[in-house]
């Protein structure tokens, strides 16, 4: 029989066996709830507004104007407010000396690690709004479009301290990151 | 740089295809021109159109050339064409990864083939490096040259005589009995539909005798027989036009392996031929869907870096016995566990989870069409209705019970193997080294059932490659197994 895929790779030694992973320890900046929130407040004021112009010009059917008025508070508040704030309980990022592992979302939570050495490129974002609040976003990608680690509103010191260390580990390993 | 040397034409024998493409594709001009002709009574016109073709044809294959570098490790493919728009289309040697060639019935007539490079990274297969057209006997020459670099030892494709190559599969006719279990041929009927629509031969089908006769025909026969004949039809129909296209298509299939170098060719009437470069291989998905699968049945998928995972350009074979895609799968793979062996099941939650998902859905329209029963009386709710209902709960719940059996993973050092699905079963064997990434994603439903799903990131075959509803407190630990830098990273829990 030919050979197959993996010859010329020596059978590595089993892994030790993994119980779980801690979770990464540094949390964004403490300025990421407030920018996430100011972020959204655009569509909910516009909506305000329109439900208060509608008001000044028509006093018909009050109660609907109560129970729209109701919704888009409540609606305001869990997106500017309880999302925000519970984004940055979740957030989390760190740097080891092999990979890179962050916690994301809020309702649904992805935790994803990527290694150092099959780093493509380090891409720092900075939007007009992080710029006033001085925050920076930092993407790591790889080869594959599934492997992308985002890490989101870090202050900027930090986040060029990471890509200067990012970017000191993955030039170390210069071997085809497929 | 060797300067400016070595540009090199086209088959001169594209002199004849080019004008015919060319004339197909200025249709609607040549139609202009023939109906000028034919009112100003001055045939001149058409010959006039006819000539313009025939010199953009000309023209095209004058304008068109390419040539290769030497050095295998820092030269570059060139592409050189375009009549009014000149580019250059490069690329560099090194990051060949695929060489393909496909041959239309124009072509195969006369001895040509046309030629695609496709590179890894990106794996978009239409960045356009395509020499169209070569002849045949310069192919494997070409071939050579162009993957000598990837595929290290240049005497593997060159030197070693031809018999060394090994032919894994080879395509039989009985494999047709799986083209009908497809719904390729409905898409096509579709897409025909679809075509005659657009071009506004409808109108005068609508008037035409040929209509009006079936029309009178089903107003006598009733509307009941009259649609039972209309999807009998259609049924016939596509099964013909899957298995049709099945034949054209994969029809003379024979894959081979030549030391580092899988070949794959196949085709009727349109020829084409895949070259991939072993070491590129990441793995392989036997896929099986429903139907197939009844019928013993399964097809192999590449996973392979610089392939588009999914669609045709990665099938190295199309539905076939069972046992012959395995067996193909285990040559590549070298360990019949991988691709034979038992797998671990994802548990009780994960079972619970397909079910409350398969009958939620009928569960709640059950109720609701108990409670109008009950509060209305037994009329409101007809017999069929419920026959109905109960044939649809029915399946859901095989589906459920086929999806429970058909979740599992396997994993070792090597490999990590992941099998999902009932309706489009697919079991995915990912070399864990080609693994660069892993993401555990939990909804809050699967929070609470304390699942998780485990996502292996890949540079290869469809990139993401997802493990469903594994139990939270293994999927760092098949992570761990498949990953050595996992394992030792400073977060791990031993």
């Amino acid at each position: 029989m030919v050979g197959g895929i993996l010859d010329g790779v020596d059978n590595r030694e089993p892994s030790p066996v993994v119980a779980g992973m801690v979770d990464p320890a540094h949390p964004p900046s403490r300025r990421a709830p407030l920018r996430w929130a100011i972020g959204g407040v655009v569509p909910w004021l516009l909506l305000g507004g329109g439900q208060a112009f509608w008001i000044a010009f028509d006093r018909r059917l009050l109660w609907l104007h109560i129970a729209l008025a109701v919704v888009t508070v409540l609606g305001a508040v869990v997106s500017l407010a309880v999302v925000p704030l519970w984004r940055y309980r979740v957030h989390r990022w760190e740097l080891g000396p092999q990979a890179v592992y962050t916690r994301t979302g809020w309702l649904v939570q992805e935790r994803r690690i990527a290694p150092i050495s099959r780093v493509q490129t380090v891409d720092t974002y900075r939007g007009p709004l992080d710029r006033l609040f001085g925050l920076a976003n930092v993407t790591v990608t790889t080869a594959s479009s599934a492997g992308a680690v985002h890490i989101a509103a870090l202050d900027v010191a930090v986040a060029d301290h990471l890509v200067a260390q990012l970017t000191d580990i993955a030039a170390i390993g210069a071997e085809d990151a497929t | 740089m060797t300067a400016q040397t070595g540009w090199q034409r086209l088959s001169p024998r594209m002199l004849l295809v080019h004008p015919v493409h060319e004339l197909i594709r200025e249709l609607p001009l040549l139609i202009g021109g023939l109906v000028l002709g034919q009112t100003t009574g001055n045939q001149s016109w058409t010959v006039a159109v006819l000539a313009l073709t025939a010199v953009v044809g000309v023209a095209r294959w004058v304008t068109t050339s390419y040539r290769i570098d030497a050095d295998p490790e820092s030269g570059q493919v060139q592409l050189r064409a375009g009549l009014l728009h000149r580019k250059v289309l490069s690329v560099p040697r090194n990051r060949i990864r695929s060489v393909q060639t496909d041959a239309r019935l124009l072509h195969r007539l006369l001895g040509l083939a046309v030629l695609r490079v496709s590179t890894g990274q990106e794996a978009r297969a239409d960045h356009g490096f395509e020499l169209n057209a070569v002849r045949v006997d310069e192919v494997p020459r070409l071939r050579a040259i162009l993957l000598a670099e990837s595929s290290q030892p240049v005497e593997a494709t060159t030197a070693e005589p031809a018999a060394s190559s090994t032919v894994l599969a080879r395509w039989q006719p009985s494999w047709l009995r799986y083209a009908p279990l497809s719904l390729s041929g409905l898409l096509t009927m579709a897409a025909a539909t679809g075509l005659i629509y657009q071009t506004g031969a409808v109108g005068p089908l609508q008037h035409s005798r040929l209509v009006e006769s079936a029309l009178q025909a089903a107003q006598r026969a009733g509307i009941a027989s009259t649609v039972a004949v209309i999807a009998a039809a259609v049924l016939v129909a596509s099964l013909l036009l899957a298995v049709l296209r099945s034949l054209l298509t994969y029809g003379n299939l024979v894959l081979s392996r030549q030391a580092d170098v899988l070949h794959l060719r196949h085709g009727t009437l349109r020829l084409r031929e895949h070259t991939y470069d072993m070491s590129r291989l990441r793995g392989g998905t036997l896929r099986q869907p429903l139907l197939v699968r009844v019928f013993g049945g399964a097809g192999l998928d590449a996973v392979m870096t610089g392939v588009h995972g999914a669609g045709e350009s990665s099938v190295l074979l199309p539905p076939c016995p069972r046992s012959t895609a395995e067996s193909v799968l285990t040559g590549l793979v070298g360990d019949p566990n991988v691709v034979t062996g038992a797998l671990r099941g994802h548990g009780r939650r994960a079972a619970t989870r397909r079910w409350t998902r398969a009958l939620g859905l009928p569960v709640l329209i059950g109720a609701a069409l108990a409670v109008v029963t009950a509060r209305t009386g037994t009329s409101v709710v007809p017999l069929w209705l419920w026959t109905a209902w109960l044939a649809i709960t029915a399946w859901c719940a095989l589906l459920a019970a086929d999806r429970i059996g058909a979740l599992g993973h396997r994993v070792d050092s090597n490999w990590l193997v992941m099998r999902a699905g009932s309706w489009e079963r697919r079991r995915d064997c990912l070399a864990t080294a080609g693994i660069i990434g892993w993401t555990v994603r939990q909804s809050p439903f699967q929070r609470r059932a304390g699942v998780a799903t485990l996502v292996a990131a890949t540079a290869a075959g469809t990139k993401r490659y997802p493990l469903i509803d594994v139990p939270e407190d293994q999927a760092w630990a098949v992570a761990a197994q498949a990953s050595p830098w996992v394992a030792d990273s400073i977060w791990a829990i031993r």
